[in-house]
């Protein structure tokens, strides 16, 4: 009995003993858990604010709402509308193939969309969102937005989108946006174009202008959940994207769509060429239109192959923006540059009359005027009236190339134009120098008498013809263009002809279009329903010859025009300005192939720029809304 | 020799015949303790499920009364026949281990439930307390002599291995290390020597490297190594450390106030309802928050080691301390995984987590403890 009380007794002891080495131990265990409390909560506490701040937000880019264009009188050429989209963050997507087969069910996805968007995901950080289906209808968007919950990481957006409603007639000017490539990434340390939604000018002022266009991006702090889907958001206003400034153009958007619509003929679809309409005192453009158009929303949207190649293929060219980088020969229209020079060099009297007998031989080789049987005797006047080509090769003879192309690039030809429209060219103002430059063979005087009618090497956009134009009708300063309004301009230099000249010169364009016998006689403005009463043109028609024409043709007749194949045709080109007494634009018109300057050229001329004035307020009439002439 | 069965004994015994003076005599003190921890879980699991009442803080203050009503049943059962079902409930618990391994329901990949159509448990959990039932007659019956004998020693190890290897097959790595601490714990406090102490280590440490090699699922390492080394996959095994860590560093000293926590809303740790229940208490109600938890549990841990000394016999003092070391492990694991300390293992914070097994089998516990603490003056027979 002792023996198990003691037992009992020991073991007891042994319990109290051991539970008490046990009872320390956990105390100790409590101890480190309490002290790893206080290094997690309080020493290390800030470092895991900061990591469950980085958590719990996400800082999504805010686009800004690209800027308008508008025309002069605010007229949105190029404006934002809703654009319903779709897009992923890869991110916060576990399942990126489950979660497209998801969407496909509700809005099919083609394989060719399918595989865009992969490649999307692959070549970006997966943190930022993947395009993957715009423009859609508001149907299969709402739809979408029901089932957002089963998709992960999908995010519908009501974006912004551009629109050109002005039916392609500001194509050229306006140019297209699109998304930003590898090129304009690496030149552009901008964010924003990392954004797959987001879309940069990529041509026309919509490139030009992109830095007042863009904007900036803003950032909204969104609190997400682990699974990414966005639980509040917190705007901040100091963090709001900067939207785009408008850019206004000089564009009268009613003036450019009367003048596309001049280009119209009855059989074969629109003319082809370019018009531009200047301001002759400020040098605003208040039309710059290159025909056939395109439009520019299917460059937005995404483009077809199929339209593409009908864009391609186009004989027409309709993408080619003709009124700055279609370089034609002037022709006739030259024809004021050489008398200025004439008149300048002192060599030529006005009044000294030249036989023309249809043709001026030049070594053995025989220069024709247009009109076979020759005009007889013709002094300065007349032969810019008539258009003689044989007092032209005359007159140039004597003063030579250099004064020739002197006055040219003075008026303004030769000259590529900072516009705000990439894509123009200089054209061709040739002499001896340009020769030897770019063909390596000396100078000849044939060349000299080809230029002194606007052929040969002398090449001129239609805005070149227009400032040309605007130049004489101003006769005090260099008109240069402008097509946005804003852009700094340097004071216009002075012309620095004698006024006597350019009086004479302006009377002579005056007698082309109002004299009976003047080339553009048949054109004279301003028919008396046209509310343009009393109101006088003075220009020049040109006709641009695209062919050689042969001995024999001469012979037995120059064939008609309308007999040839539309791609031999000459080029109608015209260039005037009004009014007469106070000139207020001046027009450059080029129609390819469209026969004699006469014509087509002259006809849309008058057209145009008899709106241009009614809408600008000049005559008594009221305006007319067809802007019918006769 | 003494006689048996002898009901009062000793100035304080208990009284055996009216239940309400019974009922007064229990330790009040223990079960309002154990309550005010159950009520933390009601509170957290509310939160920890968004405020939405009916998804687990409910069910969670239901199980807790009915817990309390059963802990005071289990505490007003004699000890003596604790005592006597101490085998028969273990071999119960064995019998359905084996009945998990043919008819289990398998629930992520671990096969750990039964189905009993009314309502489902886990087998394993019955085992905590029945181990330590077992151990405690197991060493009470030894003469003492025995207890670092070899044959002495064996009888424990086999006690203990069985039901290890059927909860291991699950498999179930804690609650199979939970059940190997416990039963060294009670063999330690049984009295065995220092000597077969030493031995034991190293023979363990030779065992758990060959364990290690061969014994383990490949996702068992793989937690045990991400547990290591954290930046093996930041975004699969230990993202669940991270995040917990997150949650409570982020609290601080006051914590972001109750509801108010961003990492639990945005649903950034996973589980918190149950394993991760403590990353709600560190976020929102910060070190406070979470020390007045650890006190709180040490208050719990140290009534009940107050109650074991009170008692004279060994299966009684064994008994109370086996399922205190229990419990006290539970919130270890539980505690060293949520904050980095150990390797993720499914074990949930006692009374805390939501889980209805486990707080039965915890608050069975409970009263276990309660009842031998009750009885305290009941003789238990002895092996002569």
């Amino acid at each position: 009995m002792s023996s198990l009380t003691n037992q009992n007794q020991n073991d007891k002891a042994k319990v109290t003993r051991r539970t008490a080495i046990l009872g320390a131990g956990g105390l100790g265990v409590f101890g480190v858990l309490a002290a790893r409390l206080y290094q997690l909560q309080v020493l290390q506490a800030e470092d895991y604010r900061t990591l469950s701040e980085n958590n719990r937000f996400n800082f999504n880019m805010l686009l800004p709402e690209r800027g308008e264009i508008r025309d002069r009188f605010g007229r949105a050429l190029a404006k934002n509308r809703q654009n319903f989209r779709l897009v992923m963050i890869p991110e916060r997507t576990p399942e990126i193939a489950l979660t497209l087969d998801r969407v496909a069910e509700i809005s099919p996805l083609s394989d060719r969309q399918r595989d865009r968007i992969l490649r999307d995901i692959q070549q970006n950080p997966k943190f930022i969102p993947i395009l993957i289906e715009d423009n859609m209808d508001w149907k299969t968007f709402s739809a979408l937005n029901m089932r957002l919950h089963d998709l992960p990481g999908v995010v519908s957006e009501a974006g912004q989108g551009r629109a050109y409603p002005e039916n392609g007639v500001f194509s050229h000017v306006l140019g297209y946006i699109g998304r930003a490539g590898d090129r304009d990434i690496e030149s552009d340390p901008d964010p924003l174009l990392r954004q797959p939604t987001f879309r940069i000018g990529k041509t026309g002022v919509e490139a030009s202008q992109e830095k007042t266009l863009r904007g900036a991006s803003g950032q909204l702090k969104v609190e997400v959940n682990a699974k990414g889907r966005i639980v509040r958001e917190w705007p901040d206003p100091k963090t709001r994207a900067v939207p785009g400034k408008d850019v206004w153009l000089t564009l009268d958007a009613d003036l450019q769509e009367f003048a596309a619509k001049q280009f119209a003929t009855e059989d074969e679809g629109d003319d082809s060429g370019g018009i531009c309409v200047i301001d002759v005192i400020t040098g605003e453009l208040r039309t710059m239109l290159s025909m056939p158009t395109f439009d520019a929303n299917l460059f937005v949207s995404g483009l077809t192959q199929a339209d593409m190649d009908q864009l391609n293929n186009d004989p027409k060219r309709p993408q080619y923006n003709k009124a700055i980088a279609g370089g034609y020969p002037p022709a006739s229209t030259f024809k004021m540059t050489v008398m200025l020079a004439a008149l300048e060099s002192g060599l030529i009297d006005p009044t000294d009359a030249v036989f023309c007998g249809g043709k001026i031989r030049l070594g053995n080789r025989n220069f024709h005027c247009w009109k076979r049987q020759g005009h007889g005797k013709m002094d300065m006047r007349d032969a810019l009236k008539h258009s003689c080509d044989t007092y032209f090769y005359d007159i140039s003879q004597v003063i030579g190339i250099e004064a020739i192309a002197n006055v040219a690039r003075r008026l303004g030809l030769g000259e590529k134009y900072q516009i705000g429209v990439g894509g123009g060219i200089s054209g061709i103002v040739p002499d001896a120098q340009w020769k030897q430059d770019r063909l390596g063979t000396g100078w000849r005087m044939g060349d000299t008498l080809n230029s002194s009618i606007g052929q040969g090497f002398v090449l001129a956009t239609p805005l070149q013809l227009a400032v040309m134009t605007a130049r004489i009708a101003n006769a005090q300063t260099a008109v240069m263009p402008q097509l946005i309004i804003g852009q700094e301009m340097e004071p216009f230099k002075s012309l620095d002809f004698d006024p006597a000249h350019i009086a004479y010169v302006r009377d002579a364009m005056w007698s082309v279009t109002s004299e009976p016998g003047g080339t553009a006689y048949r054109n004279r403005p301003f028919a008396e329903d046209s509310g343009l009463d009393g109101v006088q043109m003075a220009g020049k028609t040109g006709t641009g010859q695209v062919r050689g024409i042969s001995m024999t043709e001469r012979t037995s007749g120059i064939r008609h025009n309308s007999k040839l194949p539309w791609k031999l045709r000459d080029h109608s080109i015209f260039v005037g300005y009004a009014p007469f007494d106070n000139p207020k634009f001046a027009v450059g018109t080029i129609v390819e192939h469209g026969g004699s300057g006469a014509k087509r050229a002259a006809d849309i001329t008058r057209a145009v720029l008899g709106e241009a004035l009614r809408r600008d307020g000049v005559g008594s009439g009221p305006k007319s809304e067809q802007g019918a002439l006769r | 020799m003494r006689a048996r069965g002898q009901v009062f004994q000793g100035k304080r015994s208990t009284p055996g015949g009216l239940l309400t003076s019974k009922l007064f005599e229990i330790n009040w003190l223990l079960l309002t303790l154990v309550g005010l921890v159950g009520l933390v879980g009601v509170v957290m699991i509310y939160a920890a499920t968004d405020g939405v009442w009916q998804r687990g803080a409910f069910q969670h203050l239901t199980r807790i009364a009915l817990g309390g009503v059963a802990m005071l049943g289990v505490a007003m059962i004699d000890i003596r026949i604790w005592y006597r079902l101490a085998y028969p409930i273990y071999f119960v618990g064995i019998i359905l281990l084996f009945g998990v391994e043919f008819f289990g329901l398998s629930v992520n990949g671990s096969v750990r439930w039964i189905d009993l159509g009314v309502f489902r448990f886990q087998p394993s959990e019955i085992m905590k307390p029945a181990i330590v039932l077992a151990l405690a007659r197991y060493y009470h019956d030894l003469p003492d002599w025995r207890v670092s004998n070899v044959w002495g020693l064996l009888g424990a190890l086999i006690l203990l291995i069985v039901p290890m290897g059927l909860i291991f097959r699950q498999p179930d790595l804690g609650t199979t290390l939970l059940l190997a601490a416990t039963g060294v714990a009670i063999v330690f406090l049984a009295g065995i020597s220092w000597r077969v102490i030493g031995l034991a280590s190293v023979f363990a440490t030779i065992a758990i490297t060959i364990f290690y090699q061969f014994g383990l699922k490949a996702y068992q390492k793989e937690r045990i190594l991400t547990f290591l080394d954290p930046s093996r996959d930041p975004a699969g095994a230990s993202y669940h450390i991270t995040q917990s860590k997150i949650a409570l560093g982020s609290g601080g000293v006051h914590g972001k106030g109750f509801m108010k926590g961003t990492q639990r809303q945005g649903e950034y740790v996973p589980e918190n309802r149950t394993d991760f229940i403590f990353t709600v208490i560190g976020e929102e109600f910060g070190l406070v928050g979470g020390l007045m938890t650890l006190g709180l549990y040490m208050a719990v841990i140290g009534v009940c080691i107050w109650l074991s000394l009170q008692c004279k016999e060994v299966f009684s003092k064994l008994m109370i301390l086996g399922l205190t070391t229990t419990f006290t492990l539970y919130i270890f694991i539980n505690l060293g995984m949520v904050m980095g300390l150990a390797p993720v293992v499914g074990v949930p914070l006692p009374l805390i987590s939501y889980g209805g097994t486990v707080i039965m089998a915890v608050m069975g516990g409970f009263g276990l403890i309660l009842s031998a603490h009750l009885h305290r003056g009941v003789e238990l027979p002895r092996p002569g």
